[in-house]
């Protein structure tokens, strides 16, 4: 502009309005530049119109509970996605489900540059909510928006029961809007009909702690109760990628037996049968067996007891002793079998085989001393021992799976008792609660 | 950028032309609305008080649409039934015009196509499909409403208007297009719709307060 | 996060699996001694497996 232009004068600079009720001449302050379409009177209780510079009065309404305060006071400003927006208005609503009711509240948030945006509040849950500026396409059970799709949750009918500030809308206490809820969590997509004008908007999880620092709010913000309808899961992992991994690894354990099964010399070293005769255990019953050798590696021994007993048990105190270093394993092993009738048919208790293995045993030459005993009504038996070289241990591979599975299943049903409890409160819930009322409905 | 220089024939008052193209424009000290002629401005009409309005943007925002800086010169306000929007003229910094509208904290910028055989008033409905430069637009919304007045440097004559009915199209990837019913042949504008963030504007009207 | 836990935990969980097939690890509770005297091939009652339980003098003077 050129020396002796006269200063640009459009409207005047928008500034924050100080008015009057019409009706009780409290003071009212307007501070969204003329975008509010009403206003309410905090004193009286009377909306009046917001662009009206006599601030004509639309509706008067009682309020039935006293002390319906604002967490987030009007007029207070919070950083919000990196912009600044104040607390212009303040609204309670609530629904009727199964005969309770269930009151949220919402704030309306406004920035001069960036225009409203919507915090709401239910029972300690937050979200932060504009309006969609693309349609969303809905078909009852499912919505898409922008590329996500949003499973249904709830249809109910909201009521607006308490107003306080400044609101974009023609807003009236008593009026109803039909409400359909779309979950994604973190998101939530929602349409409001109101007086056939259908509204979408989508909305995104906040937590008490992130609204309390936005607004540098004193105190701590209210605990959640229950799951909100959107709130994220602790369970952040991707369930089925972890049961691929477990897979994976299930595969590769099956691979580590067969590999190992393979390479297992399971060698007889030792096959004998004994004969056990009460009438000599008189004098010294134990003896020692041949000499055999362990060839190749460190690994198992398996020995293997068998008795023919049939209600009775015989007991081997086992030592199998390195012929050169004097090393010994010592060990008992029970055989014992009964059987008989009783009212319920037949039965049978122990079992006539019996195995154990012996870790980690050296090469070298090694001889078993065995110390028999019997019941003392068994009078003699014979017995076979077998022992057998470098077996494979199954029982390993056991603990390995179980412990494989165990995290993969405690994060399974976490994942599973959130998502139970985020769906026991839709009109969708999982089968055997549909006939429980809801559990966390309050009254405030 | 030439700027030629005139004086107000209502007032004295010195005018200068951003936009080479402008064919008229307001006195902002006496509200004359101004043409140019071959010779001379030439005063038509007298503009209103505007109404107070809470668009951030305001006469000399300056901003960015991809790689190319723009101006705003000028504004035409309308009004409807749930209140009002402004369409602001921009200069782009190749010298061509673009509308910049302003609704509700939504905002597209469109350029006038000249694109023949455009529907009649009569025959557009909501839902109905038009194909220009090989995009599917479909009709969203009809607003009827009516002029309410005139700022800055326009690019033909526009003031005094009644009752102008506006179509509104979308596509499904964002695009935006306007059938303009002010005179009776149907002038189309194509666009995109745009964030404000995108526009990188500077130069805003200041709120107090903020 | 927990992936990356549950990758690091299952190849720790399979390879001491294989090692312990390897070193010829078993389940069974089996008591280890050290300093049989060789004598028992020819005196077997010697020793006691009642002797493997006990680690400390249990005898009289």
């Amino acid at each position: 502009m050129g020396a002796g232009a006269p200063p640009l004068s459009g409207p005047p600079k928008p500034q924050a309005k100080a008015l009057n009720c019409p009706k009780c001449g409290a003071a009212i302050t307007l501070r969204s530049f003329g975008q509010a379409e009403t206003v309410v009177c905090g004193s009286c209780h009377s909306i009046l119109d917001a662009k009206d510079p006599n601030l004509a009065i639309l509706q008067q309404f009682e309020i039935k509970t006293s002390a319906i305060r604002p967490l987030i006071p009007l007029g207070t400003r919070g950083k919000l996605r990196g912009t600044d927006y104040e607390v212009i208005g303040f609204e309670r609503r609530s629904t009727k489900v199964d005969g309770i009711t269930y009151c949220w509240h919402e704030y309306v948030l406004f920035n001069p540059y960036k225009g409203i945006r919507y915090l709401s509040e239910y029972n300690g849950h937050w979200n932060d909510i504009s309006i969609c500026k693309q349609l969303p396409m809905a078909d009852g059970s499912s919505a898409n928006y922008l590329g996500e799709i949003y499973k249904h949750f709830q249809t109910s009918d909201a009521d607006t029961d308490f107003v306080l500030g400044e609101f974009p809308w023609q807003v009236r206490v008593g009026e109803q809007a039909a409400v359909t809820d779309y979950v994604h969590p973190p998101r939530v997509l929602s349409s409001e009909k109101l007086d056939k004008e259908v509204t979408w908007s989508i909305g995104e999880y906040m937590y008490g702690r992130e609204v309390w620092d936005a607004f540098r709010l004193p105190g701590a913000p209210p605990q959640p109760t229950g799951v909100y309808e959107n709130q994220p899961s602790p369970v952040t992992t991707n369930v089925t990628g972890v049961w691929v991994t477990f897979t994976a690894f299930a595969v590769f354990l099956l691979a580590l037996m067969a590999g190992f099964d393979m390479r297992a010399k399971k060698e007889p070293v030792l096959h004998e049968t004994y004969q056990y005769h009460r009438a000599e255990s008189k004098g010294e019953t134990s003896f020692v067996t041949d000499v055999f050798e362990l060839t190749g590696h460190t690994s198992t021994v398996e020995v293997k007891t068998f008795a023919p007993v049939s209600n009775h048990w015989i007991y081997l105190n086992y030592a199998l002793i390195n012929q050169d270093t004097g090393q010994a394993w010592d060990f008992g092993r029970e055989v014992s079998y009964y059987s008989g009738y009783d009212s319920d048919g037949s039965w049978t208790e122990g079992k006539r085989n019996d195995a154990v293995v012996i870790p980690s045993v050296p090469p070298g030459h090694y001889y078993l001393r065995i110390e028999p005993e019997a019941d003392p009504s068994l009078p003699n038996i014979a017995y076979t021992v077998d022992v057998t070289h470098d077996v494979p241990v199954f029982g390993i591979y056991g603990i390995a799976f179980l412990a494989l599975l165990v995290p993969v299943v405690i994060i399974s049903f976490r994942a599973y008792t959130f998502e139970r409890s985020r769906w026991s409160e839709s009109d969708h819930p999982p089968m055997e609660l549909s006939n429980m009322s809801s559990s966390s409905g309050d009254e405030e | 950028m030439t700027q030629p220089a005139a004086n107000c024939p209502n007032c004295g008052a010195k005018i200068v032309f951003r936009w080479s193209s402008s064919v008229q424009t307001v006195c902002e000290f006496c509200k004359s609305i101004l043409v140019r002629t071959d010779v001379d401005l030439k005063k038509v009409g007298q503009v209103a008080d505007l109404p107070p309005d809470s668009s951030p943007i305001q006469i000399n925002t300056e901003g960015k649409y991809g790689n190319k800086a723009f101006v705003v010169v000028g504004r035409i306000l309308y009004e409807y039934d749930q209140g009002g929007w402004n369409e602001w003229h921009v200069m782009m910094n190749d010298g061509t015009s673009a509308w910049l509208s302003d609704a509700q904290s939504e905002y597209a910028l469109s350029w006038s196509s000249k694109a023949q055989n455009l529907p009649a008033v009569a025959q557009v409905h909501v839902g109905q499909q038009f194909t220009w430069s090989d995009q599917r637009y479909t009709v969203s919304v009809i607003t009827p409403a009516h002029y309410r007045g005139v700022e800055g440097e326009l690019p033909f004559q526009y003031w005094d208007k009644t009752d102008v009915t506006f179509v509104d199209l979308r596509t499904e990837t964002g695009k935006f297009a306007t059938l303009d019913y002010s005179d009776p042949e149907a002038a189309l504008y194509l666009g995109e719709f745009v964030e404000f963030d995108d526009l990188k504007l500077k130069n805003l009207r200041s709120f107090e307060g903020w | 996060m927990f992936r990356k836990f549950y990758l690091l935990y299952g190849f720790l969980t399979l390879g001491t699996a294989a090692f312990g097939q390897y070193r010829g690890w078993s389940l069974d509770t089996v008591n280890q001694l050290k300093n049989i005297p060789k004598s028992i091939r020819d005196n077997p009652g010697s020793y006691r497996s009642v002797y493997g339980g006990y680690h400390h003098y249990t005898g009289g003077k």
